[in-house]
């Protein structure tokens, strides 16, 4: 028979000595909510702006000028001038640039005499996210640039080449025009249709928060009292290790608990993230949250030492921060990569927030991503009591 | 003829290749203290943890009432109190919360909780430290609670590991006192302990060296076999004396007491007749003898430097067996 007393007793001791660590406790109310703070605010944007680059331009001409003041338009680039030998070896590095430029002498003449001359465009390959960025940027502009050139072009036409295209044929004609418009694709977004980045992520941040704070939270538990000695004590108590579990378990849950509301209250407050059936994400928590009580507990159950208690959660928590897709998504991994991280908790805990919140998804396309959380939740805790069992055997 | 509450038959338990406990045999009886004397690493540690179903016995049987020590360790630990060695409260817990929590931990009834944790406080003597931290306890009154906690579910069989080792003589008073009451209320105590004294004080004690038991008796039973052995000379200087008598064959030991040297030798009555005839260091000055009642340091010395050769098949139950 499982004594609640019993059960009470030991959480009330847990919660004591999470109480009691002064240090620990202040680190526990204000860490989260200000790394969701904080994190939120690194990955509120994904664009890329501000990359400084420069420009030599070595032709200036009006076509020259028009050209640069669109790219100066542009948020991704942050511009400079520069002078120097249009055709010899550029540097990035050292004058503190990621791209540069150089329009060459008789680029506008060549434009107008059918002789069109490419821009000499010098990369910083360093970033790999940033470079392929700044030269879609530069494409895209350049695009812009030869769209306007030939809406003035057509716009300015003598009037005996609109009545010579006249008389083309209607088909003719259609096709003609339809190749001066530019065509477009009519875009919808769903789900998340500000395509706010913070929305995505947030999951992410909250759920690497807890999964980091609880993993190493509990996982100390155990070992301390087998260091301190107090763990013989309590094997000589009549307490079964099912008690010991759940009476370890309870009282991180509702600080861990209080932690999810805390990290959620900035997500809404401040970045105003909106949350999506409260239940079911509740539900999600409660899972993760046990999971990963679980698995530190059943580190903390294989652990001789609270030394070696924190090296392997570090140990398991690193995969999990950068495969689990908190930051970006699975699918960007390769295959292979992908199976491992489905063992993580932290992955099925992103993947049904994000269906909950971003997707409104229901129960149902959920329900793999909970049962994986519920069944981990029970094997982690029971794995412990087993280990706790056979502790000296 | 009391029944016996804990009968241990050649129990044993190896680490790897050394045998902590190398089968053991004991049978104590209900209301007894039984003290249970050994070196360091002789294998006391081991034998109570066995007893208390923290470690697996290698081989052997050990029945505590009529449980298993193994089989039935789940039954049997609301039966008995444990205090370990090493100090093992919860230092960031209060006197009054350790408390609670082992009487939570050992299934005291929530009802009576207040009722017990006030009395073992009373019993104690630490009513004016109730709400202060464990961790900040003199060592005394920190063994005092570790004891309060192992007795809060009112149990019939006490294990201390050396419960007055490194405290000042008040301290060691009152948990003896303590031990007293607690057998006169009839609970059966077993305990391990460095200070000779202390076994003196038990109603039965057992010599563990090696892993293996060389004695059990009653401390007067012990004391027997060595009497009219004991034989103690006053040498000048005393000092030098030691250090010569000890290097002399047939001699166990020699240790100065009261500024006479006790001496365990294999027979020293030929010794001192030899001495009689011819003194044969000249440097030292012999100015007489005693024979000396033994006490427990020397039951244990004898033991210790195998004055004794006990027969160890011998070595049961309430047996004396050893031969001089």
């Amino acid at each position: 028979m499982i004594s609640w007393n019993a059960i009470l007793a030991i959480a009330y001791k847990e919660f004591v000595h999470v109480w009691r660590d002064r240090r620990v406790m202040l680190l526990i109310v204000v860490l989260p909510p200000f790394f969701t703070f904080l994190f939120g605010h690194a990955f509120a944007n994904s664009t890329i702006q501000d990359v400084p680059a420069m420009y030599f331009d070595a032709d200036n001409t009006e076509q020259s000028q028009a050209f640069l003041a669109l790219l100066k338009g542009k948020d991704i680039f942050d511009w400079r001038p520069w002078n120097g030998d249009p055709e010899g070896k550029i540097e990035l590095f050292p004058a503190g640039v990621e791209a540069a430029i150089v329009i060459p002498k008789g680029w506008g003449q060549g434009l107008r005499n059918g002789d069109p001359k490419p821009i000499r465009g010098v990369l910083d390959g360093t970033d790999t996210n940033t470079a392929p960025s700044v030269q879609g940027a530069l494409q895209e502009t350049l695009g812009d640039y030869q769209g306007k050139q030939r809406d003035d072009l057509i716009s300015n036409l003598p009037d005996e080449v609109i009545d010579l295209g006249k008389q083309l044929p209607p088909e003719i004609r259609h096709q003609f025009s339809s190749m001066m418009t530019p065509w477009d694709v009519k875009i919808e977004t769903l789900y998340n249709p500000n395509l706010l980045f913070i929305d995505y992520v947030l999951p992410g941040i909250v759920g690497l928060i807890l999964q980091l704070i609880t993993v190493t939270l509990i996982a100390s538990t155990i070992t301390r009292e087998r260091e301190v000695g107090t763990l013989s004590q309590l094997m000589v108590t009549p307490l079964r290790q099912t008690e010991i579990v759940i009476g370890k378990v309870l009282p991180y849950l509702v600080i861990s608990m209080f932690l999810i509301a805390s990290t959620i209250a900035v997500g809404s407050l401040h970045f105003g993230v909106k949350f999506h059936q409260p239940l079911l994400l509740s539900i999600t928590c409660l899972l993760f949250l046990l999971f990963s009580l679980g698995l530190g507990l059943l580190i903390s159950a294989f652990s001789r030492t609270q030394t070696q208690a924190i090296q392997i959660s570090i140990f398991f928590l690193l995969p999990v921060m950068l495969l689990s897709g908190a930051f970006a998504p699975l699918s960007q991994l390769p295959r292979p990569v992908r199976i491992v991280s489905e063992f993580f908790p932290l992955t099925h805990f992103c993947r049904a927030f994000r269906n909950v919140n971003l997707h409104h998804s229901h129960m149902g396309a959920i329900a793999g991503d909970l049962a994986f959380l519920a069944v981990g939740a029970i094997v982690t805790c029971a794995g412990a009591s087993y280990l706790l069992r056979s502790i000296d055997e | 003829m009391p029944e016996s509450l804990i009968v241990l038959k050649n129990l044993s338990k190896r680490f790897g290749k050394k045998k902590a406990v190398n089968r053991i045999s004991i049978s104590i009886q209900r209301g007894e203290i039984f003290g249970f004397l050994g070196a360091n690493g002789a294998g006391k540690t081991t034998t109570i943890r066995m007893l208390c179903g923290l470690t697996k016995p290698t081989a052997g049987l050990g029945t505590i009432g009529d449980l298993n020590i193994w089989k039935d360790r789940f039954r049997i630990r609301s039966r008995f109190g444990y205090v370990p060695q090493k100090f093992s409260l919860y230092s960031d817990l209060t006197v009054g919360e350790n408390l609670r929590f082992f009487a939570g931990a050992y299934r005291v009834p929530a009802g009576k909780i207040r009722d017990r944790t006030r009395k073992v406080l009373c019993d104690m003597d630490l009513e004016q430290r109730e709400s202060e931290r464990a961790g900040s306890l003199s060592g005394g009154y920190k063994q005092l609670l570790a004891i309060a906690c192992a007795l809060i579910h009112e149990p019939t069989l006490l294990f201390l590991d050396e419960p007055t080792a490194g405290l000042d003589p008040t301290h060691r008073q009152a948990i003896w006192d303590l031990i007293y009451e607690l057998s006169q209320a009839g609970t059966t105590i077993f305990v391990t302990t460095h200070y000779m004294d202390e076994a003196e004080r038990c109603t039965d004690v057992g010599f563990i060296d090696g892993g293996r038991l060389i004695a059990k008796g009653s401390p007067r039973d012990l004391k027997e076999g060595l009497k009219g052995h004991l034989l103690e000379v006053q040498v000048e200087p005393a000092m030098t004396a030691m250090f010569e008598l000890r290097k002399l064959p047939g001699v166990f030991g020699a240790d100065l007491r009261s500024g006479n040297l006790r001496l365990q030798a294999e027979d020293p009555d030929a010794l001192l007749h030899s001495w009689q005839i011819h003194w044969p260091f000249p440097n030292l000055k012999f100015l007489g003898f005693n024979w000396v009642e033994p006490d427990m340091e020397d039951v244990f010395q004898a033991y210790s430097r195998g004055y004794y050769r006990p027969e160890r098949d011998q070595v049961e139950a309430g047996q004396l067996a050893y031969k001089l």
